[in-house]
């Protein structure tokens, strides 16, 4: 490392007054144009920062970032929890179909109808009896064994059309 | 007779874990602390005058966002400078490139010799031009060097460089520089 280097090396801590010139820097600096129009660069630069705007009110500046990161964390817990609720909704959506899908097997698959059950669509329940309505009513409260009424060991003696409905059946 | 307790600054680190912790007033206590540094650092990067409270404010959030990022290899502010840094590009990014720099009766001198105060106004606004054109890493490594008389190892951390990049960009930016205020 050459004089040169060694006092570019030195400028920004004399600059700052972290330091002062040594009697050979001095006289080095007062020989070479160079590292002189570098020091009177490293000064400018310093006073440049005293020229800057002040801010005006810190304490104001910190309430103002705070309450950004709380509102942040605000939006960051109300995402969440939207998401939640989501996933919930997701949940009971998927559960409904699958009941669902188990009480068409029920009513409409194959082997699964029992005789005399009607498959009576909602907007006409208000036309039974209430005799009617509790047949209704016990059918429907019948358990489900072993998760699904149909009987796959059987499939294999239905022709292609009742297939096609039993697919159509799973596959709502 | 017993000596009084000496209340101890607290340092940046000890600061940063109160806030990681929950205590807001740290946060605040940082911000205090490093704000006006901070807008001199944009101010000398190009920012102008009007916008430094608002730069400021975003270079904050973003550091308390990702306070996790800061592990002290750098000091606290050479680790706020950098995201200052990252706050006046994005701006500049938004402005599509428009100047920022601007000049107005603030910048002009009141004193009582206005010809010399004149000249070294317009010095220090064509050097602040100057740093305000130079390549991204040549202005941060000068600023942090001759305005806070960072050393390379420090910068480099903070830049995610290392420190003989750093040397080599403070020089290309003061052989750029140096001509504006001869």
């Amino acid at each position: 490392m050459n004089d040169c280097e060694r006092l570019s090396d030195r400028m920004p801590e004399v600059a700052l007054h972290r330091g002062v010139w040594t009697a050979e820097e001095a006289a080095h600096l007062a020989t070479c144009a160079e590292c002189r129009a570098e020091w009177e660069l490293i000064q400018a630069a310093r006073d440049l920062d005293a020229r800057a705007p002040t801010i005006a009110d810190p304490s104001a500046l910190a309430a103002d970032v705070l309450s950004r990161l709380a509102a942040e964390r605000a939006k960051v817990v109300r995402a969440r929890r939207a998401w939640s609720f989501a996933g919930l909704a997701a949940a009971a959506a998927i559960a409904v179909a699958v009941l669902a899908g188990r009480q068409v097997e029920t009513t409409q698959g194959p082997q699964v109808v029992a005789e005399g059950e009607p498959l009576v669509p909602l907007p006409e329940l208000d036309g039974l009896e209430t005799a009617q309505l509790d047949t209704l009513l016990q059918s429907l409260d019948r358990p489900v064994a072993g998760g699904s009424t149909l009987d796959a060991s059987t499939l294999g003696e239905y022709e292609d059309g009742e297939l096609e409905q039993v697919f159509a059946t799973w596959e709502g | 007779m017993s000596a009084s307790p000496v209340l101890e600054t607290p340092s940046d680190h000890a600061l940063a874990a109160a806030y990681r912790a929950g205590d807001e007033g740290a946060a605040a206590e940082l911000v205090r602390r490093h704000a006006p540094a901070m807008g001199r650092f944009l101010y000398s990067s190009g920012a102008s005058r009007d916008e430094i409270d608002d730069l400021v404010q975003e270079s904050f959030f973003r550091a308390f966002r990702r306070l996790d990022g800061w592990r002290g290899e750098a000091s606290f502010r050479s680790w706020l400078f950098a995201i200052a840094s990252n706050a006046l590009r994005d701006e500049y990014r938004r402005r599509k490139g428009r100047q920022m720099l601007s000049i107005d009766d603030r910048d002009l001198p009141d004193t009582a010799d206005p010809h010399a105060d004149l000249a070294a106004a317009e010095t220090a606004e064509r050097l602040r031009q100057g740093v305000a054109a130079l390549p991204r890493l040549q202005r941060e490594v000068f600023l942090l060097r001759s305005q806070q008389g960072a050393g390379y190892v420090e910068i480099a951390a903070a830049l995610g460089t290392t420190p003989g990049a750093a040397r080599v960009h403070y020089h290309h930016a003061v052989k750029r520089l140096k001509e504006l205020v001869r």
